[in-house]
């Protein structure tokens, strides 16, 4: 088996190395099409079956280990599959500018990754667990890093990747932690193993170091910080990918972790006060930080961060509800959870594909030097508005679908008296959540694709791509989907939510089936009213008279792009509640009130997260601190290092005759 | 479906009657003669008969937007029972999807603003959201409280029960109905957080956003507004009948009377406020119904308090 993944391996990177430069993409676009398909008919077959196993092997290090496609697994392949198809297929228009600018090889390192990256995630939900899974776990994260920096000339890509992959290998000593601990206690060190470690030694702490290890991954609250840095840095399909998908691999490994807990309740319910509170404030400082930004991607990065507090409340709620005996709430957020996993990948994708095309087009991700896009790129700017009403969870679309589960759970907690405090401190969170992301999303469709040119870069940028177009359509086909037909699409939610919680799924479908058939026959009486409302409006105007003119300017007739409402002072109300939660660089000086007559000013704020002054930079400090004294031993003198290894030898000599070692 | 029908209607008559009590309180205050009762009618069925101009700024979004605004909010519409009548439409967990769809509706306009690129519906947009936003914890928690007491989360089923209430829990309800008034206030940008009665570029949020619409696409605002606040009201005085009578010939009068007269007082004797104190305005609103939220907890699991 290992063999053949090798050789399959090492006949793709051949592959994609050989073909002439503008070939490799189809490549890519096979292999992963290949994989994806492979991998979607084993998810359906799974879903139907229960589990589908695929190999076994045994490992030096922990035993027997297997790839197995079991129903949570099916779920995510399901997601990795949808997400990597659209990603490599938009990837060929998106780097079509570059392929002159780099070297061959470059673009070739490239590909590779991506492909590895696809692979190493579809390794790591089918994982037993492990050395397989970390060895997956560990690919996926070498692969993402050889993705963030494609344009390294730039030193904040640069940075970022750097920061990224330190970031991620704390996370990894805290998983390969967490499986040794298992490993020790149980004798191997897969999934199934933790369930018996749970019952055999002290539960709460290992669960909180592999929570913190998938937590790193997930982008939760304070280990988001890479987020916001890799997402701006890397290529825009990479963001895509890596905040549509791989940060879900870090969900997935929370929720196999809940899956062990099952049976044990007094744990379930303080494991579920955890993930609901971790939830809570992802979300809270996610949402916010998000609608403080005037960068797209570090605006979509920091919303990402939101979305896992939310699939984090639905997955806490469902915890303690279940905990509590109430299987009917530990269904809503377990599906819910589920559900948003599913829609955040599908949505979140399309929106960094749409600011991958802006990219493309104006070279920059700055929001303030753009606006009035709808009407250069007008395809671009209505599926940038179908992601942004489906994230913003309104009613038609997907969004709306898992929130309204959770939140059904959370009133349920209200109304049957199961654990009503901590489902108040849900619903209060989320409709907080629900509230700001309005805030930030109509932020930042408003002033990317509405109202007039910020500048002349605008103005000449043209419409992407038709196979672009084309690949940001995958998403949105489901996105419809669900969001139009939500009875149907909870039926596999369901399912896989069974599988994780035990809780008999006929409580999801019995109890949704006709709320979620209510509100997918009341979406399309929305859609009705508003087309027979536009039909009247347009029969009422049809003999009238119909002009256009200037902007009303309320009796000033001078106005100028500029004095638009940029992003900045779209949100600048939010600034006095978000002042915490921030530390500003500003670059430049604002204007003055006292200057009448003000003169050219250059003012950039740049609203950083304080979590990152406070352990990035902390860190940072600490290891220069470090190396300044460690390096006075690199003195270049080879009878240094000679006597150096000869002390190391006789501090070995002593520890093992005194019996330390 | 015969009630039904008398829901709606009903629902109907407060939704035209508001603005109505509201023109009549403020002018019977300021010791005028006032406006016809149904002048505002008057108003937009003129409106509805005008051409219109549209800038060459904005965008097909623009001219959808209106209806998209008046869509959601009659959908919303639709759901609420006038105490326990039955409503047209209801299922389990509608009383989200009401709030959804009034956040819908809320992102038709504030896109709608920004499409024009004028600085003034700039700025309107971004306070109509950041109100909008601050003001849903509160929207969520007072249903939040409903169904603690009422054991349901669809407003049929919340108002159709009516249950013996003790009178502690006639406060609870008094001040459910109070958050209720409160966030119609705020979402219909009424005095005290905005004016709506001064000059249209001094009104610095909800009426800021629509200064490019005019005709039809005005008339629609309006209706929405008025379907906004009977919507509110309702609730509000839903949450009194619950205690006290529990019948439509009740609840109804009530919602006219009781928020018209309380805004048009409002308007008449407050001034607005300072624009930097609306913040504070509204997370007060919010610790309320929270505090609410949690006195209705603490009275449910008969806590001596």
């Amino acid at each position: 088996m290992l063999f053949y993944t090798l050789l399959a391996a090492i006949v793709v990177i051949a592959a994609i190395f050989l073909t002439p430069l503008k070939q490799k993409v189809w490549v890519a676009t096979g292999v992963v099409a290949t994989l994806a398909l492979a991998a979607i008919s084993i998810a359906i077959k799974a879903l139907v079956e229960g589990s589908v196993h695929l190999c076994s092997f045994s490992t030096q290090l922990f035993g027997e280990e297997s790839f197995a496609v079991d129903k949570l697994s099916a779920l995510f392949l399901i997601i990795i599959s949808i997400a990597s198809v659209a990603v490599v297929l938009y990837s060929r228009g998106y780097l079509e500018g570059y392929l002159k600018r780099y070297a061959e090889a470059h673009i070739s390192m490239h590909y590779t990754a991506l492909v590895m990256l696809v692979a190493s995630m579809m390794f790591v939900v089918m994982s037993s667990g492990g050395f397989s899974f970390l060895f997956a776990w560990e690919l996926m994260t070498i692969a993402s890093f050889i993705l963030i920096p494609f344009e390294a000339e730039r030193q904040e890509t640069r940075r970022a990747a750097l920061n990224y992959l330190v970031m991620m290998h704390i996370g990894f000593i805290f998983l390969v932690i967490g499986f040794v601990l298992v490993a020790n206690v149980t004798g191997s060190a897969n999934f199934v193993a933790i369930v018996d470690y749970f019952k055999l030694a002290k539960p709460l702490p290992l669960f909180i170091i592999m929570f913190i290890g998938f937590g790193m991954k997930a982008g939760l609250f304070p280990m988001h910080i890479w987020l916001p840095e890799a997402h701006p840095a890397a290529p825009s399909h990479v963001s895509a990918i890596m905040s549509g998908v791989m940060i879900k691999t870090g969900v997935y490994g929370i929720m196999r972790l809940m899956q062990a807990i099952d049976h044990n309740i007094e744990l379930l319910y303080s494991i579920g006060l955890i993930v609901l509170l971790a939830g809570i404030v992802t979300g809270l400082w996610g949402v916010i930080l998000a609608a403080m930004q005037n960068d797209i991607k570090r605006l979509l990065a920091y919303s990402s961060i939101e979305n896992i507090g939310v699939i984090l409340i639905g997955l806490g709620i469902a915890a303690v509800g279940h905990a509590a005996g109430s299987n009917l709430i530990g269904m809503c957020g377990m599906c819910g959870a589920l559900l948003h996993t599913v829609n955040h990948s599908l949505f979140k994708t399309m929106l960094f594909l749409s600011a991958g095309n802006i990219y493309s087009k104006l070279h920059t991700t700055a929001m303030n030097e753009m606006g009035g896009l709808a009407k250069y790129m007008p395809v671009t700017a209505i599926l940038m508005l179908f992601a942004t009403v489906a994230i913003c969870a309104l009613p038609p679309l997907n969004g709306f679908v898992s929130e309204l589960l959770i939140y059904i759970g959370m009133f349920n907690g209200v109304s049957d008296g199961h654990e009503v405090l901590y489902s108040i401190a849900g619903i209060i969170a989320l409709s907080l959540i629900g509230g700001i992301v309005v805030l930030a999303f109509t932020k930042l469709y408003g002033v990317v694709f509405l109202g007039s040119p910020r500048s002349h870069h605008v103005a000449e940028s043209t419409e992407v791509d038709n196979l672009r177009i084309g690949a940001m359509a995958i998403p949105a086909v489901f996105i419809l989907t669900i969001g139009l037909f939500p009875q149907y699409a909870i039926r596999p939610i369901a399912v896989v939510a069974e599988a994780i919680t035990g809780a008999d799924k006929s409580i999801a479908v019995d109890h949704f089936a006709p709320t979620l058939g209510a509100l997918s026959a009341t979406c399309w009486v929305l859609l009705a009213i508003i087309l027979l409302l536009y039909a009247l409006k347009h029969k009422l105007q049809s003999n009238r008279k119909i002009e256009s003119g200037p902007t009303w300017g309320c009796g000033f007739t001078a106005t100028n792009t500029r004095m638009q409402y940029t992003g900045e002072s779209f949100s600048e109300g939010l600034e006095s509640i978000g002042r915490p939660l921030m530390k500003d660089t500003i670059d430049g000086r604002a204007v003055d009130k006292s200057e009448i007559f003000p003169l050219a000013h250059k003012y950039r704020i740049r609203h950083n997260d304080k979590v990152d002054s406070l352990l990035g930079q902390l860190w940072v400090k600490l290891m220069h601190a470090i190396n300044e004294y460690v390096m006075r031993l690199r003195t270049g003198r080879v009878n240094n290092y000679i006597t150096f290894a000869l002390v190391f030898f006789v501090l070995v000599l002593i520890l093992t005759l005194v019996g330390i070692l | 479906m015969l009630v039904k029908l008398l829901n709606t209607v009903i629902m109907l008559v407060v939704a035209l009657s508001i603005t109505g009590v509201i023109n009549r309180t403020r002018a019977i205050c300021a010791g005028r003669k006032g406006i016809r009762f149904f002048q505002h009618i008057y108003n937009v069925r003129l409106q509805l008969r005008k051409g219109s101009v549209y800038s060459t700024t904005t965008t097909a979004l623009f001219r959808i937007a209106p209806t998209v605004y008046l869509g959601a909010t009659l959908l919303a519409f639709l759901f609420i029972p006038v105490a326990d009548l039955e409503p047209l439409l209801s299922f389990h967990g509608d009383i989200i999807f009401v709030a959804y769809l009034l956040a819908l509706s809320r992102v038709a306009i504030i896109l709608a603003a920004m499409d024009t690129g004028s600085s003034f519906e700039g700025m309107g947009a971004a306070r109509e959201a950041l109100y909008g936003a601050l003001v849903e914890p509160a929207l969520m928690m007072g249903m939040a409280t409903l169904a603690l007491f009422c054991g349901y989360s669809s407003f049929a089923d919340i108002f159709a029960t009516a249950q013996e209430m003790s009178v502690n829990i006639t406060v609870v309800m008094l001040l459910v109905a109070y958050v209720f008034v409160v966030i119609m206030i705020i979402e219909s940008g009424r005095v005290p957080v905005d004016d709506p009665k001064t000059h249209l570029e001094l009104t610095m949020i909800h009426e800021v956003m629509c200064l490019d619409y005019s005709g039809v696409d005005m008339a629609l605002i309006h209706i929405a507004g008025w379907l906004k606040n009977a919507i509110f009201a309702v609730i509000a005085a839903n949450a009194v009948a619950v205690i006290l009578s529990f019948n439509w010939w009740f609840a109804a009068p009530l919602a006219i009377l009781a928020t018209g007269v309380t805004v048009g007082l409002l308007e008449s004797f407050r001034a607005r406020n300072k624009l930097s104190r609306n913040i504070t305005f509204i997370l007060t609103i919010v610790a309320m119904s929270a505090l609410v939220l949690l006195t209705g907890f603490l009275l449910i699991q008969n806590i001596e308090i």
